[in-house]
This record gives structure tokens, C-alpha cells and sequence, in this order.
């Protein structure tokens, strides 16, 4: 008599396809939520995997910098066929204006005689612009929600963070991480990235705010209530400390609206060699450096005026730090309170 | 099959053991290929609004199409953090986005056996749209709140590449599968 009913163990290969399943399953659930801890984590730390990031910079970045040598070769070739074709008209236009420059730089060169002895009779002190290093955009984000270039050029040039990156155009963007062959640089048209500028026509200072598109935002705009025109050229005002005054960044091409548009002036993809300059007035660091005694402060309450972490052997601060907006760097180092006022100011916070 | 099961380990010869130690570079040839289009997509392209297609993310779908067992999601987890390092994100957005889409065509293999090559297509084009979708939640979630919508011009482009994507994807199994290892124990 044969037995016909079910047997009750599985077989043993369904059973270990079962099991392999089922392991993967967790697997990839576990998977799915650590990469989430990784989110939150960097939320609290927005540092986290800086250096990771700057090693992995330093191994991709070189190679596409020779990589694209032949692209950067084929395109001057276009160029120049394209130059060849276009010669004579294109020598006429800048005839034309090369006779109006030239009328503009003769009332400029008794203007500027003029400004020269007002500083030497004011002894006004201006730092100077100053180069560390020319390279090119070796590399960029194109299909990233975070728009930034990276330069073959890191620590090994000089290069470090918040420098002003400056083509030959205008301005490109300020440098927000270096390896040590690498750099990145954050775009001007980064939702990150402000600028303080003013119109150059009008003197009203204001920031020129990425938005993700290829057009900047013109906000926080102060200063005589003149309207903008569609032309008006935006320069940079050497607030901040980061970047130098009167670099192009761009024109106004819509000042309908309590925010205009502002076209780049220099494309930053395009552009080939770059500066990178020293900061103008560069702002001390007052980062932690080293470990830090309280527990990490989330990015939203340091906006609301938090103070920073403190090093485990610094002594208590003397007051919070005052709120300030966090993308906009302060125009100047406020001052320092004076042994007085530090003794008349309770702590911030208890010491432990 | 791009690598074959090997005889059992005690019954190797010398020769074949030597043979199969030789050729489990087959088995991380998925992995290395998307790392590498995540770094080709950080071409210098001189346009001014996102349009370099989602390569690295289109590679991790097309593989784990092409190969389940060589995509798991976890392998998907870590091509993400790597595109997280390479395009400057905060660590974990494409991580997470990799490693659900890298399960979810699991997924999709598991309902849906029998498709062909047009719906893959959309699938892939409305997974692609997805993840451009979701990664503004998760930016909001380390902190950093972008918009969105421009990348709608990375979900075109990744739509025109996926026929391509795929067809070199293809060709590579087809190479790897015709150069795969014999073994004699039948």
C-alpha cells in the first residue's frame, strides 16, 4: 500500500531557498534602515564623510582631468573653425567698440588719478587680490540635486576651503571641500550657495542665492529704493570676506518682482582654466577642533542660535552666539565683549 | 550564467582550483561597472541645468534585471554611497534610493515573470521618476531641503539612455557568459 499524503517537512532545497529569503529580506531591511540612521546622522553632523568624500575626490578627479583633454581639444578645434567663418564681421563689432572703450578709459584714467590721491589722503589700507592656483574644472555634478565642480587641485596647491573661485569671466563659486589632489567647489547656482553682491549701477547691496536652475535669485536687496533694469550688471561687494569686490557675477535680466533674476556671467561648466584666489578678508575658523564635550548640536538649532559644540577642555563661552543666518557670512567679526561685560553676563550655559 | 557553479571544493584538481580562484573577479563585475558610471557621470558637461542621466542608478536597476543573485540590495546600498561621495550629497540619500530601487525590481520579478522590453522601459523611467521625487524628502531628512524639479531634465535624459544602458549592459553579460569557465565534471 503506497502512501499518498503530503509529506510534512519541506524539501530540503525549498527549504534553504526559504531560508535564503528570508535572510535577504532582513538583510535588505536592515540595509535600507541604516542607510536612514546615515541620513540622520548627517543631519546632525553635515561634516560626516568629508574626508570619505575628499579620498574618493582624489582617486576619480585626476582621471577625468586627463580624460578630458581630448574633448577640451576637439571643442577649441569647433572653436576655431567656428572663429574662421565669423572673422570679419566679428572684427568689425569689436572695432566699434574698441572706439567706445577707448573714449570710456580716457575719462576713467583722470578718474582713477583722481580716486588714487583721495585714498592716499585717507590712507585707506586695501588687501590685495592673490592667486594660489590656476587650474581647470576637471570634473562636475550635472545630474545631482547638489551642483558643484571639482578642481584637480587640493591641499598639495594651497588649496583649502571657502576660497574664491574666480574664471576669467566672473565668478564661478567658492571651493567647500579640498583633498589632497582634489577640490570641490559649490556653484554659484547651488541652492547652498550666497553670494553678497550689489548693482553696480544703483549701489544697492544685496545676495545673489542659487535656486538649482541656471539663473540666480537677486534677495535681501537694501540700500536706495531705485528700480532695477534688465541689464543692470551684478557684482560681487566683497562683504563676507570671501569673495573679492567687483567680480562680474552676473546681469539682471527680469527685475519685475520683489526678487530678480539674475543671468550668470560666466558659465561655470564652460569656463576652462580657473583661479582659485585667496579669501579677501578670510574670517577665523571658530569650528571646534578636536573633540568636542556636548553632545552634537542638529543643524536647525544651530540656525536658531545654538551655541556650536564645545571642546571638552575650553572654558564655558561667555555668551551664545547671536542668530545670524547661517548660508550669509557675517560682514565683519563682531567684537569681542570686553572683560566687564563678560564678568556683568552670566554663562551660557552651566558647567558641568 | 557569467560564472558557473565550480565542482565541489574537496573534488577540485590543483589546475581547477586554480581556474576558479582566477575567475571570482566574474562574479564583481556588476558592482565595478556601476561604480564606474558613477564616476563617469561627473562628465564636466557644459549644459546649465542637470541633464546628465541617472547612470549609476539605471546601471543598479539594469543589473539586477540582468543578474539578481550579483544585485542584491545591499550591493545596491554601497554603489549608493559611493555616488554619495562622488556628487557631494549628503551620505545616504542615493544609498537608500539604490538599495529600495535594487529590491524593488526583486519586487517586480517576483509579480510580474513574463514582460517585455517596452514595459521594463517604463518601469525603469517611472523608478528613475520616483527617485527624483523621493530624494527631496530625504535631502529635507540630512538637513539640506533642494528642489526637486529641475532634475526632471535628468529623468528625460535617463529615459533616452536606458536603451543603451542596457544593450551595453547586455553585451557585457553576453561576453562574460561566453568566456565563462568550463567545468569538466559535467
Amino acid at each position: 500500500m503506497l502512501d499518498w499524503s503530503q509529506s510534512q517537512r519541506r524539501p530540503t532545497a525549498i527549504r534553504r531557498e526559504q531560508n535564503l529569503a528570508l535572510v535577504s529580506a532582513v538583510v535588505s531591511g536592515a540595509v535600507v534602515a541604516g542607510s536612514l540612521i546615515l541620513l540622520l546622522v548627517a543631519r546632525v553632523n553635515p561634516e560626516t564623510g568629508a574626508g570619505l568624500r575628499a579620498v574618493a575626490a582624489d582617486v576619480v578627479v585626476p582621471v577625468w582631468d586627463v580624460v578630458r583633454a581630448p574633448f577640451d581639444g576637439a571643442a577649441r578645434l569647433a572653436g576655431d573653425a567656428g572663429d574662421y567663418f565669423g572673422a570679419v564681421s566679428r572684427a568689425d563689432a569689436l572695432a566699434a567698440e574698441l572706439d567706445t572703450a577707448n573714449a570710456r578709459l580716457r575719462a576713467t584714467r583722470t578718474a582713477m588719478r583722481e580716486l588714487a590721491q583721495l585714498k592716499r589722503l585717507l590712507a585707506v589700507r586695501e588687501p590685495s587680490r592673490q592667486v594660489v592656483v590656476t587650474t581647470r574644472i576637471a570634473a562636475a555634478t550635472a545630474g545631482s540635486l547638489v551642483r558643484s565642480a571639482m578642481l584637480a587641485a587640493g591641499t598639495r596647491d594651497g588649496v583649502t576651503r571657502d576660497l574664491p573661485v574666480i574664471a576669467a569671466d566672473g565668478l564661478i563659486g567658492r571651493t567647500i571641500e579640498a583633498g589632497e589632489r582634489s577640490a570641490r567647489v559649490l556653484l554659484l547656482t547651488d541652492v547652498q550657495s550666497r553670494v553678497p553682491v550689489i548693482v553696480e549701477r544703483t549701489g544697492q547691496a544685496g545676495l545673489a542665492a542659487g535656486q538649482g536652475l541656471p539663473t540666480l535669485l537677486l534677495i535681501d536687496r537694501v540700500g536706495a529704493d531705485v528700480p532695477l533694469l534688465a541689464g543692470d550688471r551684478i557684482v560681487t561687494s566683497g562683504d563676507g570676506g570671501v569673495f573679492p569686490p567687483g567680480i562680474p557675477v552676473g546681469v539682471i535680466i527680469d527685475p519685475r518682482g520683489a526678487q530678480p533674476l539674475i543671468r550668470l556671467a560666466a558659465s561655470p561648466l564652460g569656463a576652462g582654466y580657473v583661479n582659485v584666489e585667496r579669501a579677501w578678508l578670510p574670517i577665523p575658523d571658530d569650528a571646534p577642533k578636536g573633540p568636542v564635550f556636548d553632545a552634537p548640536v542638529p543643524v536647525e538649532a544651530r540656525r536658531r542660535g545654538a551655541p556650536p559644540p564645545r571642546l571638552r577642555d575650553a572654558p564655558p563661552p561667555p555668551v551664545a552666539t547671536p542668530v545670524m543666518p547661517a548660508p550669509a557670512p557675517s560682514p565683519a567679526p563682531s567684537p569681542a565683549p570686553s572683560p566687564a561685560q563678560r564678568a556683568a553676563q552670566p554663562p551660557a550655559r552651566p558647567s558641568p | 550564467m557569467i560564472a558557473p557553479p565550480p565542482p565541489p571544493a574537496l573534488l577540485m584538481t590543483p589546475d581547477e582550483r586554480r581556474r576558479w580562484l582566477l575567475s571570482l573577479w566574474r562574479y564583481a563585475v556588476p558592482a565595478l561597472l556601476c561604480a564606474l558610471l558613477a564616476a563617469l557621470m561627473l562628465a564636466p558637461l557644459p549644459l546649465p541645468v542637470p541633464a546628465m542621466p541617472n547612470l549609476a542608478l539605471m546601471g543598479v536597476l539594469a543589473w539586477a534585471m540582468l543578474q539578481p543573485g550579483l544585485m542584491p540590495p545591499w550591493l545596491g546600498f554601497v554603489i549608493g554611497v559611493l555616488a554619495d561621495l562622488l556628487s557631494g550629497v549628503p551620505l545616504g540619500v542615493n544609498a537608500t534610493l539604490f538599495a529600495v530601487a535594487a529590491g524593488s525590481i526583486r519586487l517586480v520579478d517576483a509579480v510580474l515573470v513574463d514582460r517585455d522590453h517596452r514595459f521594463d522601459w517604463l518601469a525603469v523611467g517611472l523608478m528613475v521618476l520616483a527617485c527624483t521625487l523621493a530624494a527631496g524628502p530625504l535631502m529635507a531628512l540630512a538637513g539640506r531641503p533642494v528642489p526637486v524639479l529641475p532634475l526632471l531634465w535628468q529623468v528625460l535624459t535617463s529615459l533616452i539612455a536606458w536603451p543603451l544602458l542596457l544593450r551595453a549592459c547586455v553585451a557585457v553579460q553576453r561576453h562574460l557568459a561566453r568566456t565563462a569557465p568550463r567545468w569538466s565534471h559535467g
